[in-house]
């Protein structure tokens, strides 16, 4: 038995999960990302010190009392390595990994409490460049896996924040634009756009931009709402950011989406969510979190991203991609010291070889059946291996 | 939260059945969708129409259907959606469908509701709505104990099951031939016209261009 919402992952499934990892690290890797590991467990503390207190973290109580939670995700924790180990050390930083998370979840929905997420922080850059780097790789990174026809949405919550500052409406209209804008409720946002007291031009940037969506002319559109309303600004370097995604090669799947508003005490400005057909929740999403690393007492800019393994590979299958995984290549049957030699001999030359001593040529049969590999049997004495199976 | 289908295809398009069918029916006529299928559908639960594939659904599933992926747009009353509080767009108010949300008690309960709350500093509130129901009293900050029920909410004060109710009430008949009245109102419900999130993406064009032409068929008459 393992705890609720915990599971073996066996080795063809293991295999897989394998395969697309390294797909995902090598696209990262290309682009100069070193990978780090973290503890599996943080301090509650510093976990809420940077992104406020985190319902879903999963508990434990240290010996002392202390409280700990399982990591629910990778920036914080990458975040931390580089507010202290590195701190000292010149940036910016580039950091990828492979990690398991953990949330909790309510009872009886069955939702899985460990997920493997692949991703990578960006820290000490800005500027248009950065945030293409982070949506470029990305891309890479999906395409690595064998994806296809997926959509990466980017938008930037920069611009409601600017509006809303804007505005000069008080506080309450504020956070009710900001959850409506957050529970992605466009009828809500449409209808505090319209309150009597926020100026036309405010509300016509809000209530269009909110269902803005497209290429570079959605881009402009946006730009042309935001400047009408006096908050150009907040899209400064998204013109830009557009072009250095078509000179990376990667502008065919992103689109412009200023609909996407991902948690706001956490992103300042870039916001990314990557689509998969077949699967309906983001396979990732990331963005720009400029004030995580002041929360932990060492400023600079960053951003980043995170794809679940889980949900990749799903969206995979659906595709029918298969992705390649390496099984044995030959099963070696036979007896004694020779067994291991001959096994040796074919390692060497790059085989990969499972060992089936002495038992029954039928069990040995049946392994390399199920496997795909060539059976060999080592005769007890002669010179090489004698085939009885290509 | 993952559905598994086939996204290639017609975009599939959820109604629900029950008290909004007759105008979703309507709705898409007007904005050009071929709806003989669905006034014709008989028992079958999924009829084709050109582009659209229509999935028949009981409303309060429908959120569920939209957040998974197994749809990729709906009709949904903003009731069921404030119950379901999961990841889901809405893009359009229909306007029809209207309902309110209201706490209701036994026409001559007030002081013994009062009374009770003095004494035993706690509430006892029948609904089928208990999100919503258990947002609207914090707000307050009264304390309730609410009673999860599936339907006939009205019985509950009559039967000294619950003190109050909360339920949608659109014209108010049912609570009066129950003798409840009302004591305030929780909030107002619409149909709305959503999507999945995914499917706002992916098939961005379909999506924008139904919700734009059911914008422009409301208000119903």
């Amino acid at each position: 038995m393992t705890p609720r919402g915990f599971r073996d992952v066996l080795p063809e499934e293991a295999a897989e999960r394998e395969a697309i990892a390294r797909a995902v690290a090598d696209a990262m890797a290309a682009w100069g990302y070193g990978r780090v590991e973290t503890p599996v467990v943080e301090r509650l503390d510093v976990l809420e010190a940077g992104a406020g207190v985190d319902r879903d973290a999963f508990r434990l109580t240290d010996l002392d009392g202390t409280l700990l939670a399982l990591r629910p995700e990778m920036t914080l924790p990458v975040a931390r390595v580089v507010a202290s180990r590195l701190a000292d050390e010149p940036g910016p930083h580039r950091l990828r990994y492979v990690a398991p998370v953990f949330r909790e979840s309510a009872s009886l929905r069955g939702e899985s409490r460990q997920f493997t997420q692949l991703g990578l922080e960006l820290v000490g850059a800005s500027g248009p460049e950065a945030d293409a780097e982070v949506v470029a790789v990305l891309v890479e990174s999906l395409r690595a896996a064998g994806l296809r026809g997926f959509t990466v949405a980017v938008g930037t919550v920069a611009l409601i924040e600017a509006l809303l500052e804007a505005s000069g409406a008080d506080g309450r209209w504020r956070d009710a634009v900001r959850a409506a804008a957050h529970r992605r409720d466009v009828v809500a946002l449409d209808r505090l756009a319209e309150e009597a007291s926020v100026p036309a031009e405010i509300s016509a940037a809000l209530s269009g931009t909110s269902r803005l969506r497209g290429g570079a002319d959605a881009v402009a559109e946006a730009t042309r709402l935001a400047r009408a309303a006096g908050c150009a600004d907040s899209l400064d370097g998204m013109a830009a950011l557009w072009d250095l995604l078509a000179a990376a090669g990667v502008d065919g799947p992103v689109i412009a989406d200023f609909g996407i508003v991902r948690s706001f005490d956490y992103y300042t400005g870039l916001v990314i969510e990557a689509y998969a057909p077949g699967l309906g929740v983001p396979v990732g999403g990331g963005g720009r979190y400029d004030g995580l690393l002041a929360a932990l007492g060492s400023p600079a800019p960053a951003a980043g991203f995170a794809v679940g393994l889980e949900r990749l590979r799903i969206a995979l299958a659906e595709q029918g991609v298969g992705v390649p995984t390496s099984g044995p290549d030959v099963v070696l049957t036979g007896e004694g010291e020779r067994l291991f030699a001959v096994a040796r001999q074919l390692r060497s030359g790059g085989r990969r070889v499972v060992l089936v001593p002495g038992g029954s040529e039928a069990d040995a049969r049946a392994l390399a059946e199920r496997s795909g590999a060539d059976l060999v049997r080592v005769p007890d004495v002669g010179a090489g291996p004698d085939e009885v199976r290509g | 939260m993952i559905a598994r289908r086939d996204t290639a295809g017609p975009l599939r398009v959820a109604v629900p059945k029950g008290a909004l069918f007759a105008e979703c029916l309507e709705v898409f006529s007007r904005a050009g969708l071929d709806v003989a299928p669905l006034s014709d559908a008989g028992r079958r639960l999924v009829v084709g129409s050109g582009d659209v594939s229509f999935v028949i659904a009981k409303p309060s599933d429908i959120p569920v259907y939209v957040a998974y992926g197994a749809v990729d747009c709906a009709i949904a009353g903003a009731d069921v959606l404030l119950e379901a509080r999961l990841d889901i767009v809405e893009l359009v108010d229909l306007g029809f469908g209207r309902c309110r949300f209201v706490v209701a008690e036994l026409e001559d309960a007030a002081d013994d509701v009062e009374e009770a709350y003095r004494r035993l500093g706690v509430i006892r509130v029948a609904t089928k709505y208990p999100r919503i129901t258990e947002t609207h009293f914090a707000a307050k900050g009264v304390q309730v104990e609410i009673v999860g029920l599936g339907g006939n909410i009205e019985i509950a004060p009559l039967i000294g099951l619950a003190d109050r109710i909360v339920d949608i009430t659109a014209t108010g008949t049912t609570l009066r031939e129950n003798r409840l009245r009302v004591v305030e109102e929780v909030l107002e419900s619409t149909a709305r016209f959503v999507a999945n999130p995914a499917s706002l993406r992916l098939r961005s064009d379909e999506v924008a261009t139904l919700a734009r032409s059911l914008a422009s068929a409301v208000p119903l008459e």
